[in-house]
């Protein structure tokens, strides 16, 4: 009598078991592998910070994947297959193609990432917990970022000079304003906007930011999550010129750089848009209308969430009775 | 008794533990309002850690477009100063934050006046007119398409 009993509470538990089991080995047919590639330039650094982003980054951001077995497992895999393709896309340590002035711009949005805790992620951590990241680790990859300053500039101008050549060719002269691939056109209506902040960055550039009627008021009612269509923010950036005595001054006009907010057009990017207008002939960058995503909304995104994904938001920092005495 | 007297005084303590702090209630985000001037120029004084906007209606945009940066009739300037600060969402950067003076500069028919507003509390330093308004007639509108 009392096999029976068992008999009847243990099929039930075995049946479970093995739908689970043949359920996942159906899975298993439509795991589709990782498209292997080769590794076309690698990214050269001292050995201590190649270390560091070799153990901590490359699983994602690289063509050298060294995957654990279960990473390897449908439904894991297809997480870890779209994750990869999506770091990659931001950022590939086998690609690196890039200019000093570049790889500069690349650490220090690395470093950004590490510091503030947003890389590696956490749920890649807790499955990889040899990933993460020490404060050492921070420290030293700080301490190579602060060295690249002054490496930089020099090469950066040649470049720029190519790509003024690129694209004075593939811009008809017959448009008014240059449009950028995603289809924002430069139009320099900013001029008569408000300053919301300036600022400089390690690049040895000084910055004003404008921002329209509706960012003015997004700003001054910190109402920027999210921020209202229609919003939008330009960047005038010039190099840093020194004058005799120390002061910095704006000296030749580097790129406009341009955030355009509407939620419903631009859903992969946080509902801004972004274009970048270089140089004398405004030069718009980007190969395809999607180049926003694979570069500008991945630092936003990680970085200036607390301030609805804009970096240069004018702080809080001024007192009430401040502003009663400038309206006086 | 002692042990009811106990908890309702342990759940009093609970919430003034829990009274809201907001050291930040009375800060502001502020965006200036130069009124009917544009802005012409920028700069950078990374001893005092400012940076200022020079604001101007079109007289004075003219006046410090010109070789001799002579200042026209009719010109209005203002030079805005803000502290800067280290970037709190990205290393390697500065942002402008706490609003530190306006001064302003106006010409009409021959004569020229200033006039400076310290904002920060308990600055009151004594300028050279003269010499702010040579300093502020020193700046070249920025280079832009």
């Amino acid at each position: 009598m009392d096999s029976v009993k068992k008999e009847i509470t243990v099929k039930p538990i075995a049946i479970i078991v093995l739908v689970v089991l043949s359920l996942f080995a159906v899975l298993q047919f439509f795991n589709k592998p990782l498209e292997g590639k080769p590794v076309v330039k690698k990214i050269e650094a001292p050995r201590e910070v190649l270390a560091i982003l070799e153990n901590s980054c490359f699983n994602c951001h690289s063509n050298e994947q060294n995957l654990k077995w279960y990473d390897k497992i449908a439904p894991i895999s297809w997480a870890v297959n779209k994750d990869i393709a999506r770091a990659k896309e931001v950022l590939n340590f086998s690609e690196w193609n890039y200019s000093a002035a570049e790889h500069q711009g690349k650490m220090y949005a690395i470093l950004n990432m590490m510091q503030s805790g947003k890389m590696p992620l956490h749920e890649y951590t807790l499955l990889h917990p040899s990933a993460k990241i020490t404060a050492k680790d921070v420290e030293t990859i700080k301490k190579y970022t602060l060295s690249l300053s002054g490496v930089a500039s020099g090469k950066k101008e040649v470049k720029n000079a190519q790509q003024n050549i690129e694209i004075i060719h593939s811009n008809p002269p017959s448009s008014k304003f240059p449009v950028s691939p995603n289809g924002i056109t430069y139009n320099d209506d900013f001029k008569n906007w408000k300053v919301i902040s300036m600022s400089t960055l390690f690049d040895n550039s000084i910055r004003v930011i404008y921002g329209n009627d509706i960012a003015v008021k997004a700003v001054e009612t910190e109402n920027f999550h999210p921020w209202p269509d229609g919003s939008v923010i330009v960047k005038s950036v010039w190099k840093q010129q020194k004058l005799p005595n120390g002061e910095v001054r704006a000296g030749e006009f580097i790129n406009a750089q341009f955030m355009v907010k509407d939620a419903k057009k631009y859903t992969d990017t946080e509902g801004w848009e972004f274009a970048k207008f270089s140089g004398n002939d405004l030069h718009p960058t980007g190969k395809t209308a999607s180049f926003a995503k694979e570069s500008c909304i991945a630092c936003h995104r990680q970085l200036a969430e607390k301030t609805g994904y804009l970096f240069d938001v004018p702080m809080k920092i001024n007192t009430e009775r401040l502003i009663k005495n400038l309206e006086k | 008794m002692k042990k009811l007297l106990f908890t309702v005084l342990s759940i009093c303590a609970l919430f003034t533990a829990c009274k809201i702090d907001e050291p930040d209630k009375d800060l502001k985000r502020i965006v200036f309002d130069p009124g009917d001037l544009k802005f012409i120029s920028t700069s950078l004084n990374t001893q005092k850690e400012t940076s200022s906007a020079l604001y101007g209606n079109s007289e004075a945009l003219s006046s410090l477009s010109s070789e001799n940066h002579q200042l026209k009739n009719g010109s209005r300037l203002k030079l805005v100063t803000w502290k800067y600060h280290d970037n709190p969402q990205y290393i390697g950067g500065t942002i402008t934050g706490e609003l530190v003076s306006i001064e302003t500069v106006q010409a009409d028919a021959e004569k020229v006046s200033y006039q400076i507003q310290n904002i920060a509390e308990g600055e009151n330093i004594q300028t050279d007119k003269e010499e702010r308004i040579r300093y502020m007639m020193s700046y070249e509108p920025v280079k832009r398409p």
